[in-house]
This record gives C-alpha cells, structure tokens and sequence, in this order.
C-alpha cells in the first residue's frame, strides 16, 4: 500500500515538475532550460512576499503566479526571441538565463537551509495503515485538478485551442491568423506559471535551496523524454511511469539509485523510442 | 618657468621624497597570507570562514603575529570550491587550492577542501607544494589522518584540528548505550547521505551495533539533494526502530526531520553529522517540527557549553561580530586554527613549512573546545571527553527552540529527552 500512495505522490511530483517545461516545447518548440531555476525562482518570490512583505499565504501565492509568469513572458521576449528556431542557441541562451539566475540568488546570499515556506494543511492521516500528511495529499489533489483544468483550457478556450493550433502545425495555425510569437509568450507566461505553482505546492514540503533547480531540470527533461517531447498527455504518463519505477527502486533497491532511474529512463528511450511515448517528432525515429 | 610654479614644483617633490622617507619605516609588514578553499555556500564553508574572520580580526587588532623580529598581520583569501554541491567533480577545489598557492601567494591552507573526497585528493597537491595545511570544516573521513601516519614524509603538512567520524562513532554509541539503559532501545535505523565519509560512518555504525547486540533494521543511502524521505521513515516505523541514526550535510536534511514529525515516526532523529539541525535556524526552517532531534556539533564551542574559559568568550564574541550564533561543526575549530597557527608561527620564528610542521606537532594550547594537541604521527587532533585532556565533541538536542548540550558529560548542560508519542 505504501508504494501505491507514495508512488502516486511522486508521480504528480514530477508531473508537476514538468508540465510547464512540456507546455513551453508543445506550444514554442522551445526547450527551456531556465525551467527549474524558475522554479526556485518563483519560491523565493514567495517567500519574500511573505516575510519581507509581509503579506498573507493566499495573496503570496496570487502575486507568485502572476511575477513569476511575467517573468517568463519577459524571458521570451526579451532573450529567447532572439534566438527561436535555432535549437542548440535556445538550449545555450536558455541554460544561460537559468545560471544567471541560480547563480545571482546564491551571490545575493540565498542560501542554506532557512528558506522555507508555510504549508496549507499541517498535520497527517493515514490511510490504509500509510501515515501520510495532508499537504501531500493537496498535492495529489492539485496535480489532478491541474491536469484537468489544462485539458479544458485547451479544449474549450479561444487562447487553448490557439495554443494546441501552434502545437500541432506552426504554419497552418499562422495561416489562420495565429501569430506565433504571441502565442509563445503566453506558453513561456504560462508554463512559468506551472512552475510557479510546482513551487508553491511542493517547497512547502521541504526548504528553497538554489541547488534544486537543477534536479528540477533534470527530472523535468527526463519526463518530457520518455513521454514524447511535447506531448502534455505522454508527460503525464511517464511522470506515472518513472515515478513508481523510483518508488520500487527505493523499496527493492535502495534509495541511492532514485535518481539513477530518470538518468536510465532518457537513455532507454533515447535508444528504444526516441520519439517518446506519445511523442509527436516522428522524424527523429525514422532517422534513428 | 616663473619663479613661483619652480617653487609650488620643488615643494612638491620635497613632499614627495619627504613622504617616501618618512613613511617607509612605519609601513605596514606584509601579511601572512591564510588561503582557505571553502564551499561558501554551504554551512560547513560558510561556518569556517566566519570563524577565520573573527581569529584574523582578534589577532590583527592585538597586533598581528611575532615572527621573529617583527609583527605582521594575518591576510585571509577565501575561494568557493562548491564541493559539497551536487555534481561539482573534486578538480574543482583542486584548481581552488592550487590558486591559492600560487596566485594569491598563500603561506597557509586553512579550512578545507570540506568534501573528504576533494581533501584526500589535495593531500597530494599540498606535498607537491610544501604548503602547510590546517583541515577545519567537514572532513571527517579516517582515512585522512590515516594516509598521514602512513606516508608521513610525503603527506606531513596535512593537519586536521577537529574530530573525525570514528570519534563521533565512539560519542554515538556511548550515547546509544545510555539509551538502552534508560529506555531499554535495541532498535537502529540508519539513514545516511551517498558521500564517502557519510557511506563509510554508516557501515561502520552498523558493524558496530550489531557486534554490540543492537538490531539494525535498516540502512537507507540517499542521494545528495534528495527530497523525499517518507519511504525509509514508513520502513522505520514499521520495523519498530527506536533510533534513527542520520549521517547528512546536505540543507535538504530538513526535510527529513519535517516528515519525522509529520508521520509522528516513534523513534528518537540521532544526527551524527545532520547540517540541517546544527544551525540555530533550523527551529524557524522546520516550524519547531525538529525539536528532540540530536546532532553532533563535532567541537565544543559550536553550541553553548562551559567546557573551557574560552568557549563561552568565543560564542559571545561570535554571536556579536555575526548576529548568529556559531552554526556548524567547523566554526569553533576554524577560529582556533588560526590561534594554533599563529602559536606555532611565533614558536618557529619562521614561516618555513618545515619549522611550522615541527612546532605544531609541539602545540599544547587550551581552546575553545579543549587541551588541543595534534597526534606527532597522524596530525589528527587528539580527542577526548574531558576539555583538560583533549578535544572534547558537543551533542546537542533541540529542546523547546534551544541548543542543549548532552553530551559528553563533563560539559553537559542538560539530559536527552523523549518526544511526546515515543514516551512509554
């Protein structure tokens, strides 16, 4: 029982982790590395906003979202447009941004342990003889209402469909007067903003260090990998996937090799499927 | 030229030639440069470089060192190796310490590598050099010490002024035996972080408790940065463990002591190296949730204890230059080996690395945290549980927002207490 619960937590943990990373690629085609030091980013905007503003956790996690999301937009805009289309100068400037960042937190002395963030619910349940606490179970709750949420988002929405338009076929979507860059700005706002709320869901947990950018990063790229980059569905799944595969490594073999599991999953997909699950870059497989 | 501009010109060369001559005797002697590779970013870089910064300020202010016939201030150099970050490879502080020595010309290597793994690599870089070296922070491995008795000629310059993890071993398990008398716990778990000294100390442990009748239930490694730790505490709690044993220096050990407490894990968190819960900052990061958790702080000094005149003295001095109080496990051994250097220095009247390695293996000074004397063979200092005989070691446990020593006894300044759901 204890892998069902603890495997579907993490499962939505990383899920959480790389949605907006898949939402920015599925929409831009923009992979964008900056992904996890906006993450950490966006918790210590949070934090700031509480203690050294001073205000409430509700209105911290509002004005969070919404920084954090134009924080993204102005990345966009002002570095990566540059750069669209020529993918390893979107890896390289986008990579840069996420130094810039990680690194200027740490040179403004943010750092250590002391960094934390309020949970929403204290306490803990259990459940089937599984002590877990609540602020886990929100995050299940919020990963399944996120999901939700994005299906009608870009099923039943004038910017969503515009969105899934410039994600399945860039020109006919420009065809029909959808411009491009437009809707990249609003993917990178957006997908700032999913990471955004990754932070605000999932630092209550432990504490905000800068060195957590980058296995962000990594999980995040790993999830993207084997679901088929850019499909938000086959993120899903392979957060599910790798994320139980991490559990029963835990259990069966030991946690050291937890993060060893992501590592192995981008290599096996890279070398059996390199289009991932659901992925939509069939090109890459026939040439493989 | 006018007569006047010929006069304003000679009055300035007169000055200038003036301020030259004058100037030149009172002029301030060269410093003794102190390079220190650190992880600045982490509590056992950023601790060491504090208590450096306060040892240098003190001995500057009093006049610098006697070396031979004149005095001359201590300069420290901090370069940031970032070993203890994830994924940074041990040539990292390598290139740190070889920068140190050769371009900002240190004459000593004070704190670190901290990483054990970069620190036995730069054992060889400090003989190439000649290069005096004083560890303070972090490095707890046994094989340091041990590579030094080995190779004494080749690795001579390599000293280490605070406890290592077989003494921190030994605390633990004088610890553990109280335990068990007290409360009858024959139940360890043992958590510890995918490091070498961290990996070693944790074997070491469970070899130890089981030889001495102990049931190790489990030993969990996990790796630097992880976040989650529920699994191995649900394997804790289901295995009826009593004490979970936690070898850490990553921040990210916080979260393992908020979990503890949310999942109400009936088992007393034991940190023998737990970063997270060293600092007095760590009640504010868990929201009080880390309250009975014991850590070793290696030195006394690090938490406050009246285990000699001078412990107290440094933790005020400390807590006034820093508005914190000493953090981790390298901060009172940092101070102190400035204090040992400078002793060593005016003894040998000379900066020689030869004459410092002979007058250092001759120090007898009563610290911060004890009678400091290095072992002449291994360079490791020689601890002890009374303060009059040795380096004596600090556990503490969080105690209603407080550091409390309990450990050992002779500087102990309260008993090891029970969290609410463990009490029987």
């Amino acid at each position: 029982m204890d892998i069902l619960i603890y495997g579907t937590i993490n499962s939505v943990t990383l899920a959480l982790y790389a949605l907006g990373f898949a939402l920015v690629y599925g929409v831009s085609r923009l992979p964008n590395f900056a992904h996890g030091a906006i993450y950490v980013l966006s918790g210590f905007i949070a934090w700031s906003v509480i203690n050294t503003l001073g205000l409430n956790h509700l209105l911290a996690i509002v004005i969070t979202m919404v920084v954090t999301a134009l924080i993204g937009s102005a990345i966009y805009l002002i570095f990566l447009i540059r750069v669209r289309g020529m993918a390893i100068s979107e890896i390289i400037a986008s990579y840069a941004i996420a130094l810039a960042i990680l690194e200027g937190l740490r040179w403004k002395g943010f750092k250590g342990m002391t960094y934390t963030l309020p949970v929403f619910i204290e306490g803990s349940t259990s459940i089937a003889g599984v002590s877990v606490d609540y602020q886990r179970l929100l995050v299940v709750g919020v990963g399944a209402a996120l999901v939700a949420f994005l299906w009608v988002f870009t099923h039943h929405t004038r910017i969503g469909l515009a969105l899934r338009g410039m994600a399945q076929d860039e020109r006919a979507a420009l065809m029909l007067g959808i411009d491009s860059d437009v809707m990249a700005v609003v993917a990178m706002g957006l997908g700032s903003m999913l990471a955004a709320l990754a932070a605000l869901m999932l630092l209550p947990l432990g504490n905000i260090v800068v060195e957590s950018g980058y296995n962000v990063l990594i999980l995040a790229i790993a999830v993207c990998i084997v679901g088929g980059i850019g499909s938000w569905a086959g993120a899903v799944m392979a957060a599910f996937l790798i994320g139980f595969a991490q559990i029963l490594t835990v259990v069966y073999l030991g946690a050291h090799y937890q993060m060893v599991v992501a590592l192995l999953a981008i290599i096996l997909t890279l070398i059996l499927k390199p289009s991932g699950l659901f992925g939509q870059q069939k090109e890459l497989e026939e040439r493989v | 030229m006018s007569r006047r501009r010929s006069v304003v010109l000679s009055m300035f060369l007169l000055m200038t030639v003036l301020s030259f001559v004058l100037v030149a005797p009172v002029r301030a002697a060269d410093p003794i440069v102190l390079g220190c590779p650190l992880s600045t970013a982490f509590l056992y870089g950023w601790d060491a470089e504090r208590g450096f910064t306060l040892a240098v300020e003190e001995i500057n202010a009093a006049g610098g060192v006697q070396v031979g016939t004149e005095k001359r201030p201590f300069k420290m150099e901090v370069i940031d190796t970032r070993d203890l970050e994830p994924g940074v490879p041990v040539s990292e502080a390598l290139l740190a310490v070889e920068k140190l020595i050769l371009d900002k010309k240190a004459s000593f290597i004070l704190g670190g590598p901290v990483r054990s793994e970069a620190a036995l690599a730069a054992m060889a870089l400090l003989s190439k050099y000649k290069k005096v070296s004083i560890l303070t922070s972090g490095v707890l491995t046994p094989k340091y010490h041990a590579m030094v008795a080995e190779q004494y000629d080749k690795f001579k310059y390599c000293f280490r002024i605070h406890g290592e993890a077989t003494n921190l071993v030994g605390e633990i398990f004088a610890n553990f035996s109280q335990l068990k008398e007290k409360y009858g716990f024959n139940n360890l778990f043992i958590m510890a972080q995918d490091v070498s000294h961290a990996r070693g100390a944790a074997d070491i442990v469970k070899k130890i408790a089981t030889d001495k009748g102990w049931n190790v239930t489990g030993l969990e490694i996990y790796p630097t940065g992880a976040t989650d730790f529920s699994l191995g505490l649900l394997k804790a709690k289901d295995t009826k463990t009593e004490i979970i044993n936690i070898w850490m220096d990553m921040p990210e050990s916080a979260i393992l002591l908020k979990q503890w407490f949310d999942m109400k894990v009936p088992a007393l968190p034991f940190g023998s190296t737990l970063a997270a819960a060293e600092q007095p900052g760590f009640w504010k990061a868990t929201e009080g949730k880390g309250e009975y958790t014991l850590c070793n702080v290696v030195n006394a000094g690090n938490a406050p204890s009246n285990a000699t005149e001078w412990t107290m003295k440094f933790y005020n001095a400390y807590t006034k230059r820093w508005n914190v109080e000493p953090e981790g496990l390298g901060t009172s051994s940092s101070y102190m080996a400035v204090y040992v250097l400078k002793d060593a220095i005016e003894r040998a009247k000379s900066l020689d690395s030869d004459k410092i390695v002979a007058e250092l293996e001759k120090t007898d000074l009563m610290g911060v945290y004890g009678r400091l004397r290095f072992d002449p063979k291994s360079h490791q200092v020689i601890p002890a549980t009374d303060p009059k005989e040795g380096a004596v070691g600090s556990i503490l446990q969080w105690q209603a927002g407080k550091r409390v020593v309990v450990y050992p006894k002779s500087i102990a300044m309260g008993e090891i207490q029970l969290p609410p759901w463990m009490k029987k």
